[in-house]
């Protein structure tokens, strides 16, 4: 188990953006596109953030200059204090793009090979590494297959493995379950609530609002290349005037008691039934949920 | 970790990638086509000719293979690596641009050492294999003519022997592959700046093109027209964007049996670190301000 130090992350924020604005220069014409247009968020070491937004909101551009890919146009963005300018910032990040196609010719094993190497390790550690990851995102078996011969789960999966091969504080994921079938896209979300247990910083950007909402402490929305809300989750989703109450095995009789002590209290009674499972829970009872379903390969 | 190191682990993927992309299949055509000109008997060529000729053959396909294969490598690999989001995957590591641009660039010249190393080897074999061959017939007939003394066949032997494998043959190759350092290098500013390997190809191409013709033209503006300031100063860009590459035509010298000296090896060795040193700065410089 990774052992995350907390002594820096307690005084100093994983993710700290000031006012960030990022204009692109469109060919052939004067005025610039504006993707992000003066956003500030601050992430607290250890928290899982989620940045949902539509598309071209300006998710990704965001995370890019977060990561130094592209400059920023104006404003500050750092992680765990150092300037993303900085390739040093990167030592603490590991990164699984939308969508991401690793190098086909290497098996699995190899492509955490490559980047841990890039990462500086070596050896004994490198390849325990590899073991642990491959174990933690469930590849063991496809470890020696090329990449070519993967399904886009399994990629998914090997990408998030590569993110974590230094033992990085903050993982950014851009998408990870896009394209995924739902089986896949479970096993993505446990692997991000097991970072989470371990004590690793996760900025989430995702269009599956459902996903954000199972794992994240904290959610920003951003719409237009501006941060419109941003927030502790339960403080963002909770109706603070309604109450849930779910019974199980309750007879009519009381159902009946209950609604009529509502009537007489003057409150109003919103909505009382079955309550539903969701269609991905139906889908995985139905198909025999995740496990060993892509461990062979699919 | 060091710099060297990562620009090691980043060559020796490329290698990798290179190799597992199947580019030694080329060394089989090669193979193939030395093996034709070593085997061809041509009637109407004496000894000299036909080892020349065999010298020609090698050495031509040994100078294409690499000029292309440096240009159509390196434009695959670096717009590639940003068409599949790689590269995002690679710099979001504490991996400094630069160094991405080196171990590319080193990986690409490596499958190319290789490939030109194991080349010279096969065609020496073959070119050796031609001269004791012809050498046996020649002297056989030589032998039953009264007319030539013995000095008169070890001078023969000893000319055709100077056609055959000699050092100057390392020479050769190694001019070859400094040019196709250069190419590469070229190949890799020109991909810096592209978004497609199409463009990147089409573009290195030409400018391989008018690496050839440039110094032509820099004679005619300058001796020809008269060469005024202008002419002059435009000459000067020129010769300083687009390497000359006939002064790393040696095959012709070589096949024809001249020697190349080593000083003219060092001037090329010079020629090659000056032109890879300024392509990798403006690709470092055109690449560090790239959006990706």
């Amino acid at each position: 188990m990774v052992e995350v130090e907390t002594t820096v992350g307690a005084a100093v924020p994983a993710v700290r953006i000031e006012k960030l604005v990022k204009d692109f220069s469109v060919p052939f014409r004067r005025e610039k596109l504006r993707a992000v247009g003066g956003i500030s968020l601050e992430m607290a070491a250890g928290e899982v953030y989620g940045l949902i937004g539509p598309n071209g909101s300006g998710k990704s551009t965001t995370m890019k200059v977060l990561l130094g890919l592209i400059a920023a146009t104006s404003g500050r963005t750092e992680i765990f204090g150092v300037s993303s300018g900085k390739v040093s910032s990167r030592r603490e990040v590991g990164y699984l793009p939308e969508n991401p196609y690793f190098y086909k010719h290497l098996s699995g094993a190899e492509t955490l090979r490559f980047y841990g190497r890039l990462c500086g390790l070596r050896g004994r550690e490198l390849k325990a590494r590899i073991g642990e990851l491959l174990e933690l995102v469930s590849l063991e078996d496809a470890a020696d297959r090329r990449l070519g011969g993967y399904s886009k789960g399994m990629l998914q999966r090997i990408g998030l493995a590569q993110a974590l091969i230094q033992e990085p504080r903050l993982v950014v994921l851009d998408e990870p379950t896009a394209g995924v079938d739902p089986a896949g896209s479970r096993k993505i979300r446990d692997l991000v609530l097991e970072m989470k247990g371990r004590g690793i910083s996760v900025i989430l950007c995702s269009h599956l609002l459902e996903q954000v909402q199972e794992v994240c402490d904290r959610v920003g929305i951003i719409h237009r290349g501006q941060l419109v809300k941003e927030g502790a989750l339960e403080d963002l989703i909770n109706i603070e005037e309604q109450t849930d109450i779910v019974l199980e095995n309750a007879p009519p009789e009381l159902l009946e008691e209950i609604r009529a002590k509502v009537d007489g209290s003057g409150a109003r009674l919103v909505r009382m039934g079955h309550p539903r499972t969701t269609l991905e829970r139906l889908f995985l009872r139905e198909t025999g949920g995740e496990e060993g379903r892509e461990r062979g390969g699919e | 970790m060091g710099s060297l190191g990562r620009i090691w682990v980043l060559s020796g993927a490329t290698f990798t990638q290179l190799v597992r992309m199947k580019t030694f299949y080329f060394l089989l055509i090669f193979c193939g086509l030395v093996a034709l000109a070593g085997s061809l008997n041509i009637m109407a060529y004496n000894a000299e000719q036909q080892m020349k000729l065999v010298k020609d053959v090698s050495l031509g396909a040994m100078s294409l293979f690499a000029s292309i294969f440096g240009i159509v490598a390196t434009a695959m690999l670096i717009p590639r690596d940003m068409e599949d989001r790689t590269l995002y995957t690679i710099l979001a590591k504490p991996v400094p641009r630069v160094e991405y641009l080196i171990g590319k660039l080193l990986g690409v010249l490596m499958v190319i050492a290789v490939s030109l190393a194991a080349m010279h080897i096969f065609f020496s074999v073959v070119l050796y294999a031609r001269q004791e061959m012809l050498l046996a017939d020649d002297m056989a007939m030589m032998a039953e003519r009264a007319d030539l003394s013995e000095e008169d066949v070890q001078n023969y032997a000893e000319r055709v022997r100077e056609q055959g494998v000699t050092w100057n043959l390392v020479n050769a190759t190694g001019a070859i592959f400094m040019k196709s350092c250069v190419v590469t290098a070229s190949a890799m500013v020109i991909s810096t700046v592209a978004t497609t390997s199409l463009f990147t190809i089409i573009v290195s191409i030409l400018v391989f093109f008018i690496g050839h013709v440039q110094a032509l033209a820099r004679t005619y503006w300058v001796d020809v027209e008269g060469g005024g300031v202008v002419a002059k100063l435009f000459s000067a860009l020129v010769a300083l964007v687009f390497p000359d590459y006939q002064l790393f035509n040696v095959i012709d010298g070589v096949v024809s049996g001249e020697w190349i000296p080593f000083g003219a090896m060092l001037k090329l060795a010079g020629l090659t670190a000056f032109y890879v040193g300024i392509y990798t700065v403006v690709a470092y410089l055109v690449f560090a301000e790239k959006e990706l």
